[in-house]
């Protein structure tokens, strides 16, 4: 079996091997490093810089989303609405919620200070990952609402058996759907089809990722 | 609390130690091209941080936590090259291209290819044991007890020396 120190030996071998390529790249560093300071300066004036595209387009949908079911609601306030705006509100409410937790998440990640223990930050980070599955389960909450919308109290009274008997247990179907999605969309189910299906995509594989991520680091601290 | 990148001197501190750097991209970057994107993040990251700098730690310390939270991030998110560098004109060199020994070359090649083997977690604590920095200072730079860490670190010297005798074979 290989000892200690010849593998300790080994490494200040390798590490002598770096060192010299640090020599021969002396120059070209100062140079990277100079255009570099210039650069960031101009580029860290905003904090949303380092929030991806992707996230940024994201957030700008959502708030869009947001102000037009505003426009809805604020230009449907009369007594004959009633189911419609009490629907888009609770719609609305849901989409508030989460728009804005995805705009704090991403700028926590952003801010996340680097020089902190590696547990420490790659847990937050992963954390923060993570939770975007959390506000996904609230979302799923809102889809009954869009069934009820386009109730009114004329319909119940002149076609009281289609109302009853298709439009009401439909919604209660999606309510009694979107609860047990709100109950089950959980770490312990990533294996499920139903899961996989429902979370397929590049965005929703790293979010998976994190929470197994989390499982991991919590293992790790506790393994001795 | 000092505030280091506001130090006229702290390009000079990452350039003094820009081994650290090296070293940790040859271990969590084994492609070269994204390597020089790991680099150019983690000069970045150093800079944008430097104000959490508390000049009672060394620097080379606070640098290890930076660089290599930095480097698990950037491996576990698969970043690959993106090509649009507004630095492509000044080339990072990390190949040490003095060494033509293919022996040596090859024995380097094996230690990192075991140590590149290893989580992401582990990989940090034995750069950090063959770097001789100490077990308490290893547990400030993970948040990991002592205990924990010279467990740890037994288990994959193990590993390594295990992972090395296999490849001579």
């Amino acid at each position: 079996m290989m000892e200690d120190l010849e593998l300790s030996e080994l490494w200040k071998q390798y590490n002598q091997k770096i060192e010299r390529a640090n020599i021969l790249n002396l120059q070209s560093w100062v140079l990277h490093l100079q255009t570099f300071e210039y650069l960031q300066t101009e580029k860290a004036k905003s904090r949303l810089n380092a929030v991806s595209r992707w996230k940024k387009w994201v957030a700008a949908l959502g708030v869009v989303w947001v102000l037009f079911l505003v426009f809805l609601i604020v230009n449907s306030l009369v007594w004959g609405k009633l189911f419609f705006v009490v629907s888009v509100a609770a719609i609305l409410g849901f989409n508030i919620y989460a728009v804005i937790v995805y705009i704090r998440h991403t700028l926590l990640i952003s801010e996340i200070d680097n020089s902190e223990s590696l547990i420490e930050v790659q847990q937050k980070t992963a954390e923060l990952k993570a939770s975007t599955l959390q506000a996904t389960r609230v979302l799923f909450l809102q889809t009954p609402f869009y069934c009820t919308f386009f109730w009114n109290f004329q319909w119940m009274r002149e076609s009281p058996l289609s109302f009853w008997l298709i439009a009401f247990p439909v919604a209660v179907l999606f309510a009694i759907f979107s609860i047990w999605l709100y109950r089950n969309i959980h770490l312990r189910n990533a294996n499920k089809k139903w899961f996989k299906l429902l979370f397929s995509g590049r965005e929703w594989t790293s979010v998976i990722k994190s929470m197994e991520y989390l499982k991991e680091i919590e293992e790790y601290k506790k393994q001795l | 609390m000092s505030s280091a990148n506001n130090h006229p001197d702290f390009l000079a501190l990452i350039l003094e130690n820009k081994g650290i750097i090296l070293k940790i991209c040859a271990l969590y970057c084994p492609d070269k091209h994204s390597r020089e994107d790991l680099t150019q993040e983690i000069i970045y990251h150093l800079w944008r941080s430097g104000r959490s700098y508390d000049a009672t730690y060394r620097f080379s310390t606070w640098m290890y936590r930076v660089a290599l939270n930095v480097a698990i991030s950037f491996y576990r998110e698969g970043k690959r090259r993106r090509g649009d560098h507004s630095l492509s004109t000044l080339h990072l060199e990390i190949e040490d291209r003095s060494s033509d020994m293919s022996q040596e070359k090859e024995r380097f090649a094996w230690l990192q290819a075991c140590i590149q083997g290893l989580k992401e977690f582990d990989r940090a604590l034995i750069l950090l044991y063959f770097e001789e920095k100490s077990y308490r200072e290893i547990a400030e730079i993970l948040g990991l007890t002592e205990t924990n860490v010279a467990t740890k670190i037994s288990r994959i010297k193990d590993k390594l020396k295990q992972c090395i005798l296999n490849n001579k074979k």
